[in-house]
């Protein structure tokens, strides 16, 4: 645990609470297990004490901020969390004058489970070449030097390879034990629908059996629905309770959407999103 | 004696250009395959990729989404966000075990009666040769 | 009277078993270990933490046809879902037991739920006592004990070179395979666990409906169905009826208190709007409407919500944090 860092996120944290910048201070605190961590709300300056940061910091925060809409709130982020923060801007869900961004360069998180931390970076970690937040107000612990692997989507372009038969089999396979706890839709910071399309009742588009063919619906079009907009946290995969490799659906859509509309979601809060734009000229594969 | 295969298409067609493709061929009395049920759209920018998912997860074999030529969409740039959208949707698709073939994506005016019918027999044909989707 | 088994015993009576009847028992699913119905004996894994989830999938299934009604030739006709086979959940701890056992009081009580009561009575439970505890398990403050016996028809305790058998049941004795020696020695210990102020907590429920608390502790809930559907207990459900071609099927689902649309009633008002509500439903349910319905707390202290919790919202300490709110009360 770097203390310097913690240090300076507490003393943040507290000024903005005594001066009244802010109502409150989203950010880390221990876990039960005395090992992990959680998100904390800080609303008075004596919570901050209880404020840290280390490896095992993984919750993007920014998905709290769609909860507090309207108050002045201080939220702790890391860099990867902080292009949800460009989303939210790019999409008109929150605004930047009642947002306090507390930066912390990011040293990687690690894998952890309630009571179990592993040594081993998260796999979305090793091959981030984001060091620093695209956005913050204060940049706490200064600048991390790091080096990682180049992201090649090797995982990706492997299933690319399969047959089509092979993939709908292992994509059915993963979709079947998928008991709809929606817990990929509550942790995401993209997903904030008033009504989800799964909620829908009329017309039914997902119905409520917890059955292969309907699981598959359901992780179609969330997936999907993020395309364009997927920052890459990568939270829903490491919620998910029973193990989907959800990481598999949302790179292949950034892939894809890098390759074909040259767009990363949350760089810049004022680029048009990939489907609210077009080219007139550009040609797609199945025109030619 | 079984019979062959005949495969369920479903066609979503814009209301200026394709839907009148699809009339104009029928009008002009050519022969295409029966396979298609035709869903009539405002354009073809209102064809949510859901519909599409949800079409292949009732059963459809294949799914056709039609529009105006870009540059003549109705309602002026409707179709250029169509195409984006289901080039992504495509290949999503196909990532995840249904073969982009299956999904079409085609401009055709109004005066394309027999771009739509050659269209059809080609698109049927298609999916006669890539057989029953697997079920669930 | 203990009876002796070593392990080849068990497999050869599990082969047996598998006979006759569906056995439902612990497997290794990629990382996970979960409870399944086996094709072979070979796949059961005996030494494991708490499953993935519990065995409650048995009698509440994540989505089951409740019956079906069908027309034919102008004759309409309603086809109940039956139930083909005798089962055995084989291996569950006596938290899961104790969990089967909790469900029974909404589910058997009449009017009874037709379909669990005819599972529950084909299935006979053969539990696995723990002789290790985890972090996250508090049974002995639920009214269970890794030994626990009461809620399984035999129960089995590993000791040195097999496991030691006790036929609790006369449905358990009936199951046992012939010629087990009987077992004299001790039976080992059960792990100690920490205590959680349950029942402190459980008498002043009324009284915490609306203090703040539930607020706060639910800034940080994402409102998922994870602790929901992990929960041996936990029994809410959704149904519709699903129309295709001149069939309608009448489905069940796992639903959750925790997700969006529950509470919604038709013409749009939904009484349990923000967070803190929502999350107290939880709570309320299993620490005060349970037990003042059924006379138990509706949670058996397996730690699977403490376990999965994306945002730990630990159970053990809302019920600590419960008490010095109750305290600090009672002190002012």
């Amino acid at each position: 645990m770097d203390k310097e860092l913690i240090q300076q996120i507490r003393d943040k944290a507290r000024n903005l609470l005594k001066e009244g910048t802010v109502e409150g201070v989203i950010g880390y605190e221990r876990a039960s297990d005395d090992l992990t961590s959680r998100p904390l709300f800080a609303y008075s300056p004596s919570d901050t004490e209880r404020l840290i940061f280390d490896e095992t910091c993984a919750h993007n925060l920014v998905k709290y901020l769609l909860d507090k809409k309207g108050k002045k709130i201080a939220v702790v982020v890391k860099p990867c969390d902080s292009r949800a923060i460009n989303l939210l801007l790019n999409e008109g869900q929150i605004e930047r004058d009642n947002v306090f961004i507390i930066g912390v360069g990011c040293p990687g998180m690690v894998e952890t489970n309630w009571n179990h931390k592993s040594e081993t970076l998260q796999a979305k970690c090793r091959t981030c070449q984001l060091f620093k937040p695209v956005v913050y107000d204060f940049l706490a612990g200064g600048e991390i030097e790091r080096q990682a692997e180049e992201e090649t989507y090797s995982d990706i372009t492997e299933e690319e390879a399969k047959s089509v038969a092979t993939r709908r089999e292992f994509w059915l396979e993963q979709f079947g034990r998928c008991i709809r706890c929606y817990a990929c839709r509550q942790v995401c910071p993209g997903c904030y629908c008033p009504v989800c399309f799964a909620e829908r009742l009329d017309p039914l588009w997902v119905g409520i059996r917890i059955a292969p063919e309907e699981n598959d619906m359901w992780q179609t079009i969330r997936s999907f629905h993020l395309a364009g907009r997927c920052i890459g946290c990568n939270e829903c995969e490491r919620v998910c309770p029973v193990d989907i490799p959800l990481s598999l659906l949302n790179r292949k859509l950034e892939k894809d959407v890098k390759e074909l509309f040259a767009f990363q979601a949350g760089l810049d809060p004022e680029e048009a999103p990939p489907f609210a734009t077009f080219k007139k000229e550009e040609v797609m594969e199945f025109e030619k | 004696m079984k019979s062959a295969y005949e495969p369920k298409v479903i066609g979503f067609l814009c209301n200026w250009c394709s839907y009148a493709g699809a009339d104009m061929a029928g009008t002009s009395r050519m022969r295409y395959p029966q396979n298609i049920r035709i869903i009539r759209v405002p354009c073809s920018g209102r064809v949510d990729p859901l519909f599409v998912v949800k079409c292949f997860q009732r059963g459809a074999d294949g799914v056709l989404v039609s529009g105006c030529h870009p540059g003549d969409c109705h309602y002026t740039e409707g179709n250029y966000y169509t195409r984006r959208r289901f080039a992504l949707l495509r290949e999503f698709l196909d990532y995840l075990g249904i073969a982009k073939e299956r999904l079409r994506v085609e401009w055709v005016s109004a005066s394309e009666g027999q771009k739509f019918a050659e269209l059809l027999s080609d698109f049927t044909a298609e999916l006669a040769g890539l057989g029953p989707r697997s079920k669930i | 009277m203990n009876l002796f088994a070593s392990k080849d015993d068990v497999i050869r009576w599990l082969g047996e078993l598998l006979k006759e009847h569906v056995v439902i028992a612990p497997v290794r699913v990629q990382e996970q270990t979960t409870f399944q119905p086996i094709s072979q004996v070979e796949d059961v894994v005996f030494d494991f933490n708490n499953t993935a989830l519990s065995p409650k999938g048995w009698f509440l299934p994540p989505t089951e046809t409740l019956f079906s009604v069908q027309r034919d030739d102008g004759k309409v006709e309603l086809v109940p879902t039956k139930v083909e086979r005798d089962a055995v959940i084989f291996g569950l701890h006596p938290c899961d037991a104790r969990g089967i056992a909790l469900m029974d009081s909404p589910f058997l009580q009449e009017p009874s739920d037709a379909l669990y009561r005819e599972r529950r009575s084909r299935t006979a439970l053969i539990g696995l006592a723990c002789r290790q505890a985890q972090p996250e398990c508090f049974c002995t403050s639920m009214g269970s004990a890794p030994d626990d016996p009461s809620n399984v028809d035999i129960l089995l305790t590993e000791g040195e070179d097999g496991y030691i058998v006790q036929a609790v049941t006369e449905k358990g004795k009936a199951l046992l395979p012939k010629g087990l020696a009987e077992y004299k020695g001790k039976v080992p210990a059960p792990p100690k666990l920490e205590a959680v102020p349950t029942k402190e907590v459980v008498s002043a429920m009324r009284e915490l409906f609306n203090d703040p608390y539930w607020e706060q502790v639910a800034d940080r809930c994402l409102h998922c169905n994870i602790c929901a559907y992990v929960c041996p207990t936990c029994y809410c459900f959704d149904m519709r009826d699903y129309a295709d071609k001149g069939k309608v099927e009448r489905v069940r689902s796992w639903e959750s208190c925790q997700s969006p649309g529950f509470s919604l009633t038709a013409g749009g008002y939904d009484p349990r709007t923000t967070k803190g509500e929502r999350l107290r439903q939880r709570f309320c349910h299993k620490l005060l409407y349970f037990p003042e319905q059924f006379q138990d707390v509706a949670c058996v202290g397996c730690g699977r919500c403490v376990r999965d919790c994306p945002v730990n919202i630990d159970i053990r300490e809302v019920i600590s944090n419960l008490k010095q709110v109750t305290e600090a009360k009672s002190g002012s």
